[in-house]
């Protein structure tokens, strides 16, 4: 018997923090040793209720623990935010490709993320920010419904904003007292002139409305569709392009995405529904 | 290749018996279907003309099939070698196609490729083939060139057996008994047979006959209104995935048993409206006939560009199973007529 695909190597829940109102981090430690890439994503499972993807949304370079960001919308993940410290849980992969860092190398990583979207976006930034040296600049714009729906208060409204070559902005759609910033959706704070286009490369990640405004806001400014980086979300079930829940075209997003450029997926119907 | 030739049917099938196990088909109404064979059954034994109705995919890949256990994972029991009888040259080319996914190199499935390993392929010549049938469209055969192990074709009252595989020669080499020397003239008489098959095909499928390879004629009308026309005629039973032999989508879900947990893997369609659907509730192919599009592409398109060979055989289970009305071949039909009609020459439909 070779290996199999299917079976999930054991962990446990070892740590759950309260990121807004419907999302939660989950802190994951394995029984084997685990490594990802960034922007790659795993299976969890919940033993005996069902198993979903994520990606991961710590380091790849935190290989004692991982970092798992999910927001309450179905059947696992409603179970999942039940969950308290200690419980198991399985976890299949890695999945998929991951950012093409080498890529990005000397360019400007332009980011654009909203909601839980920057579960990944985390993953990407700390990756980039270990050898920000590397890259000319790192360019964040991101939003969220209102203030409280911003995951990863503390170091986003904090330390992330203080590292050198980094730039953030961020904004809500609806604000409450306490906010002195922006409002207005993502695409309201986007400007031609916050990279230099041709020495740059965007990630966008969120929710499907805001990923195709998003895309054609910088497709708007001159972005080559080669240029955009997306982490694409569908219904990925077996991880190994075979299942074909989550097909999009020729592609399966398990197997060769779920990140893509935009010019990879366009030319085919419904890619953001 | 090796020939010999056998007089007796069921003493062949008998001597497979005694050394694994068997399965033939029967009949069953206006089909067949796979059953374990019983040497001691006094019934006489079959020669199926065309394809079984049920899939060869059950033999590798059931219909439910236990994918993990965890935590404690535990070795899967042993598959004991088995035969197969009957089966038709689109069903070792659907095998083909299942390879290529299964037991692609980077992630092989254990599970099918255990059972594949330990499979016996005895194959047979069509004859009378069915209404349904549209394999020579697809560059398919009324009989089998490879891909098998042993292959029957009835000449009269008598059975010339081809061997294919190393497998099936050990298996010849095993029971001289069984076996004596075919002649030219009953060969011949083989070749006679399959090419009237062949023609008989032909004719059946002579108002399919394009100027333009399928997939070229698919990927050409990706934007077409045909399939959302032909969407009005379904009614989502789904038949159409589960008897196709080279449908591969399946589900994976967990159950809780007393002492373990267990993952199992089930067939799936993509013509299911959840199918597709995230649990945020978005959903890319919503419309059935987004499905329909989807499901010709992934046929004709997608899979050729990925692995080299269609996704199809054209076996025709699946205009025999459909409740609805939609039948591939009119589909294929009607937008090879659609492009025609849009005035584009033999060349430009090749594009």
């Amino acid at each position: 018997m070779n290996q199999n695909l299917y079976q999930p190597i054991n962990g446990g829940i070892v740590d759950i923090i309260d990121e807004s109102p419907t999302i939660k981090s989950f802190v994951v430690v394995m029984e084997e040793t685990f490594k990802f890439e960034t922007g790659q994503f795993v299976e969890l499972t919940l033993p005996g209720e069902g198993e979903a993807p994520f990606t991961p949304s710590s380091s790849p370079s935190d290989t004692k623990k991982m970092e798992i960001t999910i927001m309450k919308v179905g059947h696992v993940t409603d179970l999942l935010h039940k969950c308290e410290k200690g419980q198991k849980v399985g976890i299949r992969g890695p999945y998929g490709n991951g950012y093409p860092i080498n890529d990005f190398l000397g360019k400007e990583v332009y980011i654009v993320g909203g909601g839980v979207g920057l579960a990944p976006i985390r993953s990407l930034f700390l990756t980039l920010v270990e050898r920000i040296s590397d890259f000319k600049s790192v360019v964040c714009r991101f939003g969220a419904k209102t203030p409280s729906d911003f995951i990863y208060k503390n170091t986003l409204f904090g330390d992330w904003q203080k590292i050198e070559g980094v730039d953030i902005k961020l904004t809500v759609d609806q604000a409450d007292g306490n906010w002195n910033d922006n409002v207005g959706v993502v695409t309201t704070i986007l400007q031609p002139d916050d990279v230099n286009i041709p020495n740059a490369v965007a990630v966008v990640c969120g929710p499907p409305i805001m990923m195709k405004f998003a895309t054609l806001k910088l497709l708007e400014f001159g972005f080559g569709a080669e240029q955009i980086y997306l982490s694409m979300e569908k219904n990925m079930s077996c991880g190994v392009g075979k299942c074909g829940h989550c097909m999009i075209g020729k592609y399966y997003v398990c197997k060769d995405g779920p990140v893509f450029t935009y010019d990879q997926i366009k030319g085919y119907p419904n890619i953001w529904d | 290749m090796q020939t010999v030739l056998v007089s007796d049917l069921k003493s062949f099938l008998d001597a497979v018996a005694k050394q694994m196990e068997l399965y033939v088909p029967k009949k069953t109404g206006a089909h067949y279907i796979y059953n374990r064979y019983d040497p001691s059954a006094d019934e006489p034994v079959e020669l199926n003309n065309i394809r079984t109705c049920t899939p060869v995919k059950e033999f590798l890949f059931p219909l439910c099939e236990l994918a993990a256990i965890y935590p404690e994972s535990s070795e899967p029991k042993d598959i004991k070698q088995f035969a197969v009888f009957g089966l038709k040259d689109c069903d070792l080319r659907s095998l083909e196609i299942l390879d290529k996914v299964f037991a692609e190199e980077e992630f092989e499935d254990p599970f099918y490729v255990s059972r594949r390993e330990k499979m016996f392929i005895i194959s047979s010549d069509c004859f009378e083939p069915a209404d349904s049938c549209f394999c020579n469209i697809l560059n398919g055969n009324p009989f089998a060139r490879d891909g098998f192990d042993l292959n029957v074709s009835q000449v009269m009252d008598r059975f010339i057996i081809e061997v294919g595989s190393q497998k099936g020669k050990d298996f010849v080499d095993k029971n001289p008994g069984l076996f004596t020397e075919t002649t030219g003239v009953l060969l011949a008489d083989r070749d006679k047979n399959r090419a009237e098959t062949q023609n008989q095909l032909e004719q059946n499928n002579a108002d399919l006959k394009f100027d333009a390879p399928v997939n070229e004629i698919v990927e050409n009308s990706q934007d077409s209104d045909v399939y959302d026309e032909e969407a009005t005629t379904c009614v989502e039973c789904q038949a159409c995935t589960r008897v196709c032999p080279t449908c591969h989508c399946f589900y994976l879900y967990d159950t809780k048993q007393k002492d373990y947990f267990a993952k199992m893997k089930m067939w799936d369609s993509c013509m299911r409206l959840a199918y597709t659907e995230v649990a945020g509730g978005a959903n890319p192919r919503k419309a059935l006939g987004d499905r329909l599009r989807h499901r010709f592409m992934h046929k004709f398109s997608y899979f050729l560009e990925r692995y080299g060979i269609e996704m199809c055989v054209g076996c025709g289970r699946c205009v025999d199973a459909e409740a609805g009305e939609v039948d591939i071949r009119k589909v294929l039909k009607k937008l090879y007529e659609e492009l025609k009609g849009k005035g584009r020459t033999k060349a430009e439909v090749a594009k």
